[in-house]
């Protein structure tokens, strides 16, 4: 009897040791960004302190995403700086007008229907609200790819048990819904899946 | 120690267990279902930047006011535009699934001869032969644009003959056409000015027209009123979806609105009831009643009714000159809230049913109605976006889907006033269609391409100096700075509007009753749709209104 509580608390052990450690570190493959960027330096050095100065909200509603070659272009026409990622900025991408494959964190599927001109004009939301806060870091992080989904890391959040996350750690339907729930907006199925 | 069988079965039931309150299992469980929503295989739209771009309608001639959100150059949505002044911000089934079509599976890639796989260089061989050979016949869905002037210019300089498939709105007012002269392509309904709407069977309210013009009106003058400002009256078989909405029902006997028109004006006009003087229909309203299943004194009151509160106008569903007459007999021709003449530069053209007999060879454009059928015997090529299967086309020709090609809009049929808006190519087409339009030019290099045309049209409309152009704001064109300027403004989605309607000369001379009733057919929103298919979003929504069993006990 003995024995078998044993070796039961042994089975335990070792699903909850995979369960919890090594399945989150399986299920995610990890890709570097094929540039390096700076928010940083960017919102100090350049004067783009402002998101909405790059990933804008246009005029009819539309959200610009990630900005453009053209718009890198339009200071990085000429290498600016001796380093290689400028160098592979400018070579690789601008001059042969390429757009850069940027690993996108916050991809939603395609069936999702999200307007960023009503979180940010209607309802008063900050970028960081979602995003957390990229505008200040000095470095890319790695995109981490699930490996099953295909999408990243930061639409389930970086908790695997999803308990005790920060307001911005995750995008699943549930955490809009949470939001949604707290802010008393309700907008059916329809208003994100049309 | 030896490990047992028992062991690793108790081993394993405490792994299970454990992987129980691990995230394994639900987290798994919501990766498989997200990518089962991802296979590769399902087509998905490409990512990229997303813009909203403006343009209208290129389904049916009716030329509704588009918001198309794009997604890395591809259309991925269809929206109405609020501020447009013909369909303001409705659309039909139809257009709200339109950006599907492209995809759909029935969508003509190759040229096919009498089943067979051919080639652009044998069917333009076998055409060419044709048009050596004899007369040329063309056929059109939709007049007035600036591919159709090529159409027509092209059989008339091979002494063939342009043809042409109208709308059922446009055919309603063929007998107009036939008593004063004027086009049906020229005139319209002044519903906007109309108090009293006298509907003879005519689907107001479920794709009539441009499907957000009378729905408009109506949701405005109309619904939920007891007394509303706009009367529809709608003279109906059985309580259709306008039947069931409008202030009155009349439910008349099918095929018996031109006996109830017959009575209804002989009332008019033996109680002085109007002051105009038309030719006294032969039919009584004794006669009537016992044709249409109403009471003489239900006849009568419909009259009086209909004469309350004008303007009034009554509307066919079709090519009935009996309606035709009441509107005459109502003073409702040539007057306000009645029927209009918009155009005076509109032309008359050649009914496509009349049978062809002499000519060489048929070719019918993409706009012509699948379920059209020529009636001849000669060699037949038929453009189409979509094969619907059986078809009598010798040679069926793979055209351009939807805003896969520029098309100028004109007026959408029976609208009250001019109009004009172009609908830029939004969609890459696919390497393998050709236009009717392109197609011809490789046979007769001399021809006019559309584009050309539709600048000669913009700077017309320049020098025209009248009308507005309305996008966001209204501008007046006197205000426009260049014909540049103009075409500009409606390639990106504007629409020019011509000046609200005047009483000018438009006059019929009726001496005598109409004794002709044209069977009146069944018409809905799928009525001026050319293609043989629909988007799956369409096929929901007819899935859930026309399909649907028919109440019991509401035939009248």
């Amino acid at each position: 009897m003995r024995r078998s509580v044993l070796v039961f608390g042994l089975g335990l052990a070792v699903a909850l040791l995979a369960g919890w450690v090594a399945f989150p570190r399986a299920l995610y493959v990890q890709r570097q960004q094929p540039l390096e960027f700076r928010h940083k330096t960017h919102a100090e050095k350049s004067g783009l302190a402002d998101c909405n100065e790059c990933h804008a909200v246009r005029d009819d509603g539309t959200f610009a995403g990630i900005p453009a070659m053209d718009k890198c272009a339009g200071c990085h026409s000429e290498r600016i700086g001796e380093s290689k990622a400028e160098a592979t900025l400018v070579n690789d991408y601008i001059k042969p007008g390429h757009e850069t494959p940027w690993l996108v964190y916050s991809q939603q599927p395609p069936n999702v229907w999200f307007s960023h001109a009503i979180h940010l004009k209607r309802a008063g939301l900050n970028c960081t609200d979602c995003h957390a806060d990229y505008g200040d870091s000095d470095q890319m992080k790695v995109c981490e790819v699930n490996r099953i989904s295909g999408y990243s890391r930061d639409i389930w959040g970086h908790s695997i048990s999803r308990v005790h996350r920060a307001p911005h750690d995750g995008m699943k339907m549930s955490d809009c819904e949470d939001c949604h729930q707290q802010r008393h907006v309700e907008v059916g199925c329809l208003g994100c899946h049309q | 120690m030896k490990v047992t069988r028992r062991d690793l079965l108790v081993w394993s039931a405490g792994a299970a267990a454990g992987l129980m309150v691990t995230p394994v299992p639900w987290k798994v469980l919501d990766d498989v279902s997200i990518w089962s929503q991802n296979w590769p295989w399902i087509p998905q739209p490409p990512r990229g930047p997303v813009e909203v771009k403006q343009s209208s309608c290129t389904l049916c001639p009716n030329g509704c006011g588009l918001r198309v959100r794009m997604v890395g150059g591809w259309p991925v949505g269809v929206a109405g535009v609020a501020s447009h002044p013909v369909s303001r911000g409705a659309l039909c089934p139809l257009g709200f699934g339109a950006h599907q079509l492209n995809w759909h599976p029935q969508r003509l890639r190759a040229v096919r001869h009498r089943g067979n796989t051919s080639t652009w260089g044998e069917a333009h061989a076998a055409f060419a032969k044709a048009c050596s050979e004899g007369p040329v016949v063309v056929i059109d869905g939709w007049p007035g644009r600036a591919a159709s002037q090529v159409l027509e210019n092209f059989a008339k300089s091979r002494r063939g003959e342009y043809r042409v498939v109208l709308s059922p709105e446009t055919r309603a007012l063929l007998p107009y056409e036939r008593w004063s002269g004027a086009p049906a392509t020229s005139l319209g309904y002044d519903l906007e000015n109309a108090q009293t709407i006298v509907s003879f069977g005519a689907p107001l309210l479920d794709g009539w027209g441009a499907p957000g013009r009378f729905t408009r009106l109506w949701a405005e003058r109309a619904a939920g009123m007891t007394d509303p400002q706009l009367r529809l009256i709608q003279i109906d078989a059985t309580l259709s979806r306008t039947a069931a909405r409008a202030w009155r029902w009349a439910p008349v006997r099918a095929g018996a609105e031109a006996a109830l028109a017959a009575g209804v004006a002989r009332v008019l006009l033996e109680e002085h009831l109007v002051a105009s003087r038309g030719p006294m229909p032969h039919t009584t309203s004794a006669e009537a009643a016992d044709q249409t299943g109403l009471t003489a004194d239900a006849i009568r009151d419909l009259a009086r009714t209909i004469v309350a509160r004008g303007p009034v106008v009554a509307l066919a569903n079709d090519d009935n000159p009996a309606i035709a007459a009441l509107n005459v007999v109502l003073g409702a021709v040539g007057t306000r809230g009645g029927v209009v003449r918009r155009s005076k530069t509109a032309k008359s053209y050649v009914a496509a049913d009349a049978e062809i007999r002499s000519a060489r060879a048929v070719l019918i454009n993409s706009s012509v109605p699948w379920d059209f059928v020529p009636r001849t015997d000669a060699e037949v090529f038929r453009f189409a976006a979509w094969d619907g299967g059986s078809s009598k086309a010798d040679w069926l020709l793979p055209a351009p889907g939807f805003l896969e090609e520029l098309t100028d809009v004109p007026a959408a049929p029976a609208m009250a006033t001019e109009t004009y808006a172009v609908a830029q190519p939004l969609a890459k087409a696919p390497h393998e269609v050709r236009s009717a339009a392109q197609f011809l030019a490789g046979i007769d290099a001399s021809l006019p391409t559309a584009e050309k045309i539709i600048r000669a049209r913009c700077q017309d409309l320049f020098h025209g100096r009248a009308g507005t152009l309305c996008a966001q704001d209204q501008t007046p064109v006197s205000k426009v700075a260049s014909a540049q300027k103009l075409e500009e403004q409606l390639w990106n989605g504007a629409v020019w509007v011509g000046e609200p309607f005047r009483a000018e000369s438009f006059r019929c001379e009726l001496k005598e009753w109409p004794t002709v009733a044209a069977s009146v057919p069944s018409q809905n929103w799928l009525s001026s749709w050319s293609a043989p298919i629909l988007p799956p979003l369409a096929s929901k929504v007819f899935q859930e209104s026309d399909l649907r069993e028919r109440p019991e006990g509401r035939i009248a």
